[in-house]
């Protein structure tokens, strides 16, 4: 019997907000144990939640982004369970109406067929506090960071659509391209700041039953959650097609060991609405308000980017996945770059340049003016591609204009054909050889007298009057 | 015997020159107060002093009065089992006493005190600082043998808290006195309400009833047949919420670790078993029991408790006010037992379960009338107490 399984995914998100989701403590979970809390966030008796209107708010844009029908009304209750993470007994979620429900990703499965995989809800919850394991000489003790206590949170609940690690993995990426095009998180599964939970069941190819699903945990990469995903529909085929039932249960994935293994099962029942905490009430100004605060989505930028500067499909992927690679790009054009030129610097130099130096495009001191000013130079032909790469690596080191750089460092080219022709001429001169295989039909022979001329002229000579000029020399025209 | 504080402020100096100057005021210690011991009257909490100060402290210290200490009080304030509310104004150890109503303490512990005992509408005052357990049913009520004090600190503690955003969006109230004119006032007394008390209850709150009748108000019998059911509805949405929200007095963090426990799980079982009194725990139980095994049940309590609030507004286009009795029946200092405590407090809980104000005025000395409740609709506890001190004149000028 051949199998297919059935898939969902539970993605806990972390908002990029200042504060924590109920109090004013900075939302800095990486500080010094402890340090960001309070008797809210710290869930101490007689202390009340108060919900930020920011995370609110970048809940809200995360929702629009994702193509989710905000609701007008959403309320928290508390979800109980006992866990030292956990010590006030309860976390504060929205189990019975969420922030928002539908929506939905596109993508392309694996024969290239478009595929949309819908979302049934997204809610906001606060985060746990995290649990230190130490030695305290020979006894093992628990410690609790309460930095984490309260974050901000959302949790995109998909319905059942996956088929297979590739839909998950592509959902992933698109999603994470999403949220960070609204600036609500930076969706890092290696940093936390976005966790993937699997639901994961087989049935027989062909039937609509729905069976036993297995919960795997603790992936921390895209990658991780398509091996872990391979893995368990793997184990569960292997388990039923031995005759032996599935049950419900949560796994963890173990990178090293490429497994996923059973962990115990953790208690949770109904939840009871917070009568403390006010039911949220969106009108329909608020909504439109967060509507027109989108920005222009990926999707639609990448079209855009094709009709309007003649990019292809796949470029226009690639510059629009990232927003301050595609503001970036479009910034460029404004300056009067042309978008193939743009394109082509920003993907094979600049982009690369970026990142190698820890910076991002929106934060670069080569901004789009500056880089443009380059750009700009090279297709006057008033510096060639060698030193316009070198002039480059100048802009990250100092503040001055690329003119400026160009004409302190010496880049500019030389076009002027008196110069060349002496340059040439004493090439021609020490190199025979080449002069005579070139006479013979060997056209290499010509690159390797451009490469001399070139070098000869440290780099700054212009390329096409040097292949013109030779050509005229040795008559191969 | 046992002092009947909890804990005495030793610096009890308000802000001089404030409207409250010279009231002494008795909290209780589920009020917090930063320094002091809050253990709301619980094991679970022993040791646990509040890191701030609650919103009603600053406002009650910034008019003027007086926090001379926490009396002792029943496990998180649920019955008065263990309470001795009340005794401050006894012993003129205190002006107002500050008491935890979830089902009607307040005004119980003020008929023990033989003083009024207020219940404020649910939302008036700000709820930063209280450690309670019934977060929609319950509110500081305020004891004390003057009308014009209670209503005086209640202005001082009620309206809008930056810091509290459960409160609803509504303006601070006018407590400004209103005059109270019999002839054009009508008091509902709710037949359901009054049925279920013995012969003798029935004979003195008859008596209550003819002491507004003498003073001039129309009074008017009427109809709230699901009037049985408040006492169950505060049963099952009282403990479910209970037992959610005490996941956080887990006696681990404060309160007092078991010793003995194998691993962590163990240890917070066992904590919690030692932490919590019988009355409480058997609530948590059946908290839990209603949320895990009969959500549905709860969810229906929930519903009828929508409808309860609806049919006690109605009686309001009839009537300006309502009189309740004050007891049904049981006796205090022997309610250990769930029930028990729900049958001493099936008189007054309708008001928490429905949000409205309510206020407990003593019999005149020597009469033969038996304490009982005044009750008005959700804020309009100005009215409610204005109507109190009307009765209460009228008694000190030898009218009734
Ligand atoms: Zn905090």
């Amino acid at each position: 019997m051949e199998f297919e399984a059935v898939i969902g995914l539970e993605i806990h998100v972390e908002l990029n907000c200042a504060t924590k989701l109920f109090c004013d403590c900075p939302n800095r979970p990486g500080d010094e144990p402890n340090l960001n809390t309070c008797p809210t966030c710290l869930w101490y008796p007689g202390a009340v939640p108060r919900l930020s209107r920011d995370a609110l708010e970048k809940a809200s844009l995360l929702c629009l982004g994702l193509g989710a029908e905000l609701q007008p009304v959403s309320a928290f209750d508390q979800k109980v369970y006992y866990y030292p993470d956990l010590p006030k007994g309860f976390q504060l979620s929205q189990a019975h109406c969420p922030l928002s429900r539908g929506g939905g990703i596109d993508i392309m499965d694996e024969t290239g067929k478009p595929k949309r995989l819908r979302i049934h809800h997204i809610h906001m919850e606060e985060d746990v506090a995290r649990l230190v394991h130490e030695m305290e000489g020979r006894l093992p003790i628990s410690l609790v960071d309460f930095n984490r206590a309260g974050a901000p949170l959302v949790e995109i609940v998909t319905e059942p659509d996956f088929r297979s690690p590739h839909d998950a993995m592509e959902f992933l990426k698109a999603l994470r391209t999403q949220v960070r095009y609204v600036g609500s998180s930076e969706c890092s599964m290696e940093n936390g700041t976005m966790r993937v939970d699997a639901n994961i069941s087989i049935r027989p190819r062909g039937t609509d039953q729905m069976n036993t699903k297995v919960e795997v945990k603790n992936m921390n990469s895209i990658r991780h959650v398509g091996d872990a995903i391979a893995f368990e529909i793997g184990r569960q085929s292997a388990a039923v097609k031995a005759g032996e039932a599935v049950v419900l249960h949560t796994r963890l994935w173990d990178p090293d060991k490429k497994a996923t293994f059973m962990m115990r099962a953790k208690f949770e029942g109904p939840c009871v609405p917070d009568p403390k905490v006010p039911v949220i009430e969106l009108t329909a100004e608020y909504i439109e308000a967060m509507r027109s605060r989108l920005p222009e989505m990926p999707a639609a930028r990448a079209e855009r980017f094709i009709a309007q500067h003649g990019l292809t499909g796949e470029e226009a992927v690639f510059l629009s996945s990232d927003p301050e690679v595609a503001v970036y790009f479009e910034a460029l054009i404004a300056e009067g770059v042309a978008p193939r030129t743009a394109m082509h610097w920003l993907t094979t130099q600049l982009i690369p340049a970026i990142r190698e130096r820890g910076q991002k495009p929106g934060d670069t001191p080569v901004t789009p003016a500056r880089f443009a000013g380059l750009l700009k130079m090279m297709s006057k032909d008033e510096i060639n591609a060698n030193a316009a790469r070198e002039v480059m690596a100048h802009l990250f080191e100092s503040d001055e204009s690329p003119e400026a750089i160009v004409a302190a460092r010496g880049f500019a080219q030389v076009s002027d054909s008196a110069e060349l022709d002496s340059l040439i001429d004493k090439v021609l001169e020490d190199q025979p050889d080449a002069v005579a295989k070139v006479r013979a039909g060997q056209n290499k022979a010509l690159g390797f007298l451009m490469g001399q001329v070139m070098q000869a002229s440290g780099g700054k000579a212009n390329p096409k009057i040097v292949r013109e000029l030779l050509a005229k020399k040795l008559g191969t025209n | 015997m046992e002092s009947i504080f909890r804990y005495r402020n030793p610096d009890t100096a308000g802000a001089s020159g404030g409207p409250l100057q010279g009231v002494n005021i008795a909290i209780q210690p589920n009020v917090s107060v930063e320094g002091w011991p809050t253990d709301a009257g619980s094991k679970a909490l022993v040791n646990f002093t509040a890191l701030e100060d609650a919103t009603i402290i600053r406002r009650l210290r910034e008019a003027g009065t007086a926090v001379c200490g926490s009396t002792r009080m029943s496990e998180f304030g649920f019955g008065l089992d263990g309470s001795r509310a009340g005794e401050a104004l006894k012993e003129n150890a205190a002006d107002v006493e500050m008491v935890l109503d979830l089902m009607g303490e307040s005004r119980l512990a003020a008929s023990r005190a033989s003083v009024c005992g207020f219940k404020p509408s649910y939302g008036l005052v700000s709820s930063l600082g209280l450690i309670g357990l019934i977060p929609s049913m319950e509110c500081w009520g305020l004891l004390s043998a003057d009308i014009d004090r209670i209503r005086r600190v209640l202005d001082t503690i009620s309206g809008p808290d930056p810091l509290d955003f459960s409160l609803p969006d509504e303006p601070a109230p006018d407590f400004s006195a209103r005059g109270i004119k019999p002839e054009n006032t009508s008091i509902g007394v709710i037949s359901e309400a009054v049925s279920g008390l013995s012969s003798d209850s029935k004979n003195a709150f008859q008596a209550s009833v003819d002491e507004l009748k003498q003073a001039g108000f129309s009074v008017r019998e009427l109809s709230l047949p699901d009037m049985a059911l408040f006492s169950l509805v505060h049963n099952i949405v009282g403990s479910v919420e209970a037992s959610s929200c005490a996941g956080r007095y887990d006696s681990v963090r404060y309160g007092r670790r078991a010793p003995g426990a194998r691993n962590w799980n163990e240890m917070y079982l066992l904590s919690r078993g030692a932490a919590f009194g019988t009355l409480v725990k058997s609530y948590l139980f059946q908290g839990a029991y209603f949320q895990f095994e009969r959500y549905a049940a709860y969810e229906d309590a929930c519903r009828i408790r929508a409808r309860l609030v609806a049919d006690m507004r109605k009686l309001f286009d009839k009537a300006d006010f309502l009189i309740f009795p004050a007891a049904v029946g049981g006796r205090f200092g022997q309610a250990a037992s769930l029930a028990a405590t729900y049958e001493q407090f099936a008189a007054t809980l309708f008001a928490n379960v429905t949000g409205q104000p309510a206020l407990y005025l003593p019999p005149a000395p020597g009469s033969k009338a038996a304490g009982f409740q005044l009750a008005g609709p959700r804020r309009s506890d100005a009215r409610v107490l204005a109507l109190g001190e009307y009765l209460l004149n009228l008694r000190q000028e030898g009218n009734v």
